[in-house]
């Protein structure tokens, strides 16, 4: 089980939850935020400081997001158990989930 | 050396995962708790012991922390507050095939049950204690503890804690512990590693965790997880290795001729022959002593951590044990008529 | 030389060895006891010793006594007045001699009488001399000189060679009382083992004792008490103290459950000869356990009790208060535990050495939140056993922690016991859990910890090691069948008065009412006081009064009959070691005017005042 970071935070990432984190498990990427699933402890800080509300518990993603689950599992294939995000530089590619976003136009 | 008293305890039939040792319990810790990073390292760590689960124990007292049994799918017990190594005393020495965990906080181990941890100690009985160090009173919502530093300002000292604190691992090297470590709740590799040389000592083996309470006392360890901060201010304690650290790892841990006790000191090529090589197993509580007061209580720089002290001395069950199998050897098993007859008897004929 | 003796038949004796708290006046009296036991004789006893282990020595609060009562007949009290005191040194005449009665004979070590010895207990003059022991048969006996002359061929020091003279004092007694001393022989070599020479030296101080009896004109005259063959029902016999009775109780409780026997305790007087006693049949698989206080020493038993172990923690009163919260989580995780509470004169402190039966409320009512749990109580030193295995049938078949109070009295205090044939002890064996309990909507087979025995209202026992019954349980209220923690107001109702309906539910044995005269008025006592109301009973009754008399062991829950029993006298007479706590008890569950008769000096009662006390409530 982990929580999950959603379509909601792509080409927002406030990063609230990254200082809320005790064991850093956040992972920047390029356009979105992930969760390391495996270093998830389930404790829920990130979740209410979410201003646009991405974070969700495993169980609790909604049918529309469900893709983001595998997102952020797969995102992190080949890295392992990085250890925690202080040390970590940001990921240098975002899951093709994420990709799949249309960058908003700006007007 | 004696067989590991891990091999009295059954092992599991099947491989088992992390999901095998989650109850069906909600988790209900506040979000951003420690306790959270610990249950997910100690359920993590679980199946690598390999033992049956059904002959695994959690027990645990009252505060935040002794929540914790009701979260493991394992026997448990959440008793009363500071009781937690007693009846766990009561549970190992009976029962030689369990493996017996204590989960305890600062004010359950060190204040209402204070006595309690420390004989547990001295007796050295086949318990692993973990105990949740937050330095402050979070159920009770916010009053200092006796692991809180000087001055602290809180709900029950707003003008400052007037007492000092504790220092955990310093007390169960004075109570005759036989090992000691201490580790911190958001670094899990650590905390794993931790855990499995507690799990192996014979005895009891007592584990101090520095955990966040984000919600009444939070940062208190920020010195040890910052970043740039942690490379100064923690010390990874290696047996066998010098103890160094240090972003540039240029400082390191000497003993002071004069006085026998330690200090730190920049290494130079001209002291660097001098810098301490940990021993933790070495018979004199002596320098683990003398590591666990190497820390500032108020900055928590220069703190240690990992295993300080881990020594062979006899278990309090297995002494307990043998004198069974010794009276029955002196006596004979038991003989409930030969008992209750004595030897100093008359008849009275019907 | 030897004196044609006189021998007069007696049918019951009350001795008093009195003396310094380092004179061996316990061990006197415990020989004794034993030779009086080994003749046949039915007894009682009553020692009295000081809570300080070596008061100043001469002074009246270091006198340390012990009191045996034997008769051809059955007895049931250690008796209310010595007919023979032994008074080693003026403290102990002066400490005893009210409780002589006019007439009785009193054999003093006339070595000790010195001035000063004298006048720390404020003789101004010596009683022996001055005509105040006129009233009385008076042997004066230079004890000390005597027991040194009989051991100067041992070339021990003056002070070893006068350690034997209660030796001295037992052997003129047992040449007095036509006592077998082959035992006490035996004894003596037995115990120094390792010290021959003080082994001997004892044995000959015992037979110079003997022989100076049978010697000296002074004592003219020797009595003899036949056995009291006609009181026991055919058997094998040997005396027992209460503590003695309980420790052996609860070995054949785990015997009989099949369950290993774990004691956590704690030394306090006088409940820890129990520990004692335990502590030395390791090799019945007991583990005893001497924790760092009172509430780790329940605390290990809980733990253990949670392992499968037949779980028990003695004390006595301070200690219950310390166990409380302790006692609360067992009576809420439900658990067999035992709490033996050896009851001593409080509150705080009190007298340690002195008993009362002041915690009956304590037992029923001293924690937080309603916690009701058994309360059972031995009423002889003999009973003890079979109380201890009661407790424990109780605490086994219904999973709750029982109350077992003795007390002070009973403890220490012994009789005769009919040993049992060990065929004859309850069953008690007892089941754990080893499957599932319970079908879920969906089919699913679980276990619930907290589903109950529809009859008992038990819960399961489910102890570690049983693969699939993983749980957990605590201190927290937990909801009804899951155990699963919660705070559910009605959950909380349910599961108070379920805990409740447990307890009042419990089977035990009709209450007995002895009234063979059709009486108005009916005695009712509990515990230890049931050899002096029942001598009192029988006083009464031998001068024509009609009196009833009943007594209780269940205490918590009351035998299904008493309230029907109690309305059937007019009056109902209460007397207790206590304020009157059996009495509240009573009328508040029963609206009964219950009247108490109490006493809280530290002693049992005494059958002559408790007979007076009766009458008086007859005739009013």
């Amino acid at each position: 089980m982990a929580y999950v970071i959603a379509q909601p935070c792509v080409d927002i990432k406030d990063k609230a939850c990254l200082d809320e984190c005790p064991v850093d498990c956040i992972y920047e990427g390029p356009r979105k935020m992930y969760i390391q699933p495996d270093e998830c402890v389930d404790c829920g800080a990130c979740e209410p400081v979410c201003p646009v509300e991405a974070v969700f518990y495993e169980d609790d993603l909604p049918e529309a997001f469900s893709e983001y689950r595998v997102a952020d599992r797969e995102v992190f294939d080949g890295l392992g158990l990085p250890g925690g995000s202080r040390d970590h530089a940001p990921l240098a590619a975002d899951h093709a989930v994420v990709d799949a976003v249309p960058v908003p136009s700006r007007t | 050396m004696s067989e590991s008293l891990l091999n009295l305890v059954p092992k599991a039939e099947a491989v088992q995962t992390m999901k095998d040792f989650k109850s069906d319990q909600e988790v209900r810790w506040c979000p951003g708790c420690g306790d959270y990073a610990v249950l997910a390292a100690v359920q993590g760590f679980m199946p690598e012991l390999g033992l049956a689960k059904e002959n695994i124990v959690f027990v645990s007292g009252i505060g935040c922390s002794s929540r914790f049994p009701y979260y493991m799918n394992t026997y448990g017990m959440h008793s009363i507050h500071g009781r937690a190594p007693a009846i766990a005393t009561g549970l190992a020495t009976s029962r030689r095939d369990l493996s017996v965990w204590v989960v305890t906080g600062d004010g359950d181990a060190l204040s209402i049950g204070g006595n309690h941890l420390i004989h547990a100690l001295r007796r050295n009985v086949n318990l692993k204690i973990l105990l949740f160090n937050n330095r402050i009173y979070g159920l009770t919502k916010g009053q200092y503890s006796p692991t809180s530093e000087v001055g602290k300002i809180t709900k029950s000292t707003p003008m400052g804690s007037l007492d000092a604190p504790f220092n955990p691992v310093s007390l169960a090297i004075g109570a005759e512990a036989t090992f000691v470590a201490r580790t911190v709740d958001s670094d899990r590799k650590h905390l794993t590693e931790v855990l499995r040389r507690a799990a192996e000592h014979d005895g009891t083996a007592l584990v101090e965790i520095y955990q966040n309470c984000n919600i009444f006392n939070d940062g208190a360890f920020e010195a040890l997880k910052d970043k740039d901060q942690a490379k100064e201010a923690v010390i990874r304690l290696e047996h066998g290795q010098p103890i160094r650290f240090g972003a540039k790892n240029d400082k390191g841990v000497v003993r002071d001729p004069a006085t026998g006790d330690l200090q730190v000191v920049t290494v130079t090529p001209d002291n660097e022959d001098r810098i301490l090589v940990h021993d933790a197993h070495t018979p004199s509580p002596t320098t683990a002593f003398a590591l666990s007061r190497l820390a500032d209580p108020d900055t928590l720089h220069h703190t240690p951590i990992g295993v300080f002290r881990s020594v062979e001395r006899p278990v309090y069950d297995t002494l307990m044990a043998d004198q069974l199998d010794h009276a029955v050897e002196q006596h004979g098993k038991s003989d409930l008529t030969a008992l209750l007859t004595g030897n100093d008897t008359w008849s009275v004929a019907g | 030389m030897s004196v044609d003796h006189e021998v007069r038949r007696l049918d019951r004796v009350i001795i008093r060895f009195a003396g310094d708290s380092g004179d061996g006046m316990q061990l006197t009296g415990d020989r004794f006891t034993s030779e009086t036991a080994s003749f046949g004789n039915d007894l009682s006893t009553l020692p009295n010793f000081p809570a300080e282990i070596r008061a100043p020595a001469g002074t009246l609060p270091g006198v340390s006594s012990f009191q045996l009562h034997f008769a051809d007949h059955d007895i049931l009290t250690p008796g209310d007045a010595p007919d023979v005191l032994v008074a080693m040194n003026p403290a102990a005449l002066k400490a005893n001699i009210a409780d002589v009665p006019r007439g009785g004979e009193i054999i003093v070590n006339t070595d000790e009488f010195a001035k000063r010895a004298m006048a720390k207990v404020g003789y101004a003059t010596s009683p022996l001399e001055d005509g105040s022991l006129d009233g009385y048969r008076v042997h004066p006996v230079p004890l000390t000189t005597l027991t040194i002359e009989a051991l100067k061929e041992f070339g021990l020091s003056r002070k070893e060679a006068e350690r034997s003279k209660n030796m001295f004092a037992l052997g003129l007694l047992s040449w007095m009382y036509h006592r077998p001393t082959e035992g006490t022989e035996a004894f003596l070599r037995s115990k120094f083992a390792k010290k021959p020479q003080i082994a001997e030296a004892n044995v000959a101080a015992f037979r110079a004792g003997w022989n100076f009896g049978e010697t000296t004109e002074d004592f003219a005259v020797s009595y003899e008490v036949a056995p009291a063959t006609r009181a026991f029902p055919a058997g094998t016999y040997r005396n027992i103290s209460g503590n003695l009775a309980l420790s052996y109780g609860l070995i054949a409780a785990a015997t009989q459950a099949g369950l290993p026997l774990y004691l956590g305790s704690y030394p306090i007087t006088p409940a820890s000869d129990i520990l004692h006693e335990l502590s030395r049949h390791k090799n019945f698989g007991v583990r005893t356990f001497q924790a760092e206080d009172e509430i780790a020493g329940i605390g290990a038993a809980l733990g253990a009790a949670f392992g499968g172990s037949l779980a028990v923690t003695t004390t006595s009163g301070p200690g219950v208060a310390l166990k409380s919260e302790t006692i609360g989580l067992a009576v809420s995780l439900e658990l067999p535990l035992l709490v033996v509470d050896i009851q001593r004169g409080g509150p705080s402190t009190g007298l340690p050495t002195k008993t009362e039966q002041a915690d009956l409320l304590q037992a029923m009512y001293g924690r937080n939140g309603e916690a009701p749990l058994p309360v059972v109580a031995p009423k002889t030193p003999a009973d003890c056993f079979d109380a201890a295995l009661e407790a424990a049938r109780i605490a086994l078949t219904y999973r709750t922690p029982v109350f077992l109070l003795s007390d002070g009295y009973l403890a220490n205090g012994s009789e005769p016991w009919r040993i049992p044939e060990t065929g004859s002890l309850p069953d008690l064996t007892t089941a754990f859990a080893t499957g599932p309990n319970h079908t879920l909507a969906d089919g699913t087979e679980v276990f619930w910890p907290y589903k109950r025995d529809p009859e008992t209202l038990a819960r399961p026992w489910a102890v570690p090691g049983t693969p699939g019954l993983e749980h957990r349980i605590g201190g927290i209220e937990k909801q009804d069948g899951t155990g699963n923690i919660s705070y559910d107001p009605a959950n909380h109702d349910l599961m108070v008065r379920t805990r409740q309906a447990k307890i009042d539910g419990i089977t035990v044995p009709d209450l007995e009412v002895d009234d063979p005269d059709g009486a108005d008025t009916l005695v009712l006592g509990w515990g230890s006081t049931y050899g002096p109301i029942t001598a009192a009973v029988r006083r009464v009754r031998r001068e024509g009064g009609h009196i009833a008399q009943a007594h209780l062991r269940h205490l918590n829950p009351f035998p299904k009959n008493l309230g029907e029993v109690l309305a059937r006298y007019g009056k109902v007479v209460v007397p207790e070691m206590n304020l009157g706590q059996l009495a509240t008890l009573v009328r508040a569950q029963y609206l009964v005017d219950a009247r108490s008769h109490t006493q809280v000096n530290g002693m049992p009662f005494k059958a002559e005042q408790l007979a007076a006390a009766l009458k008086e409530a007859i005739d009013e």
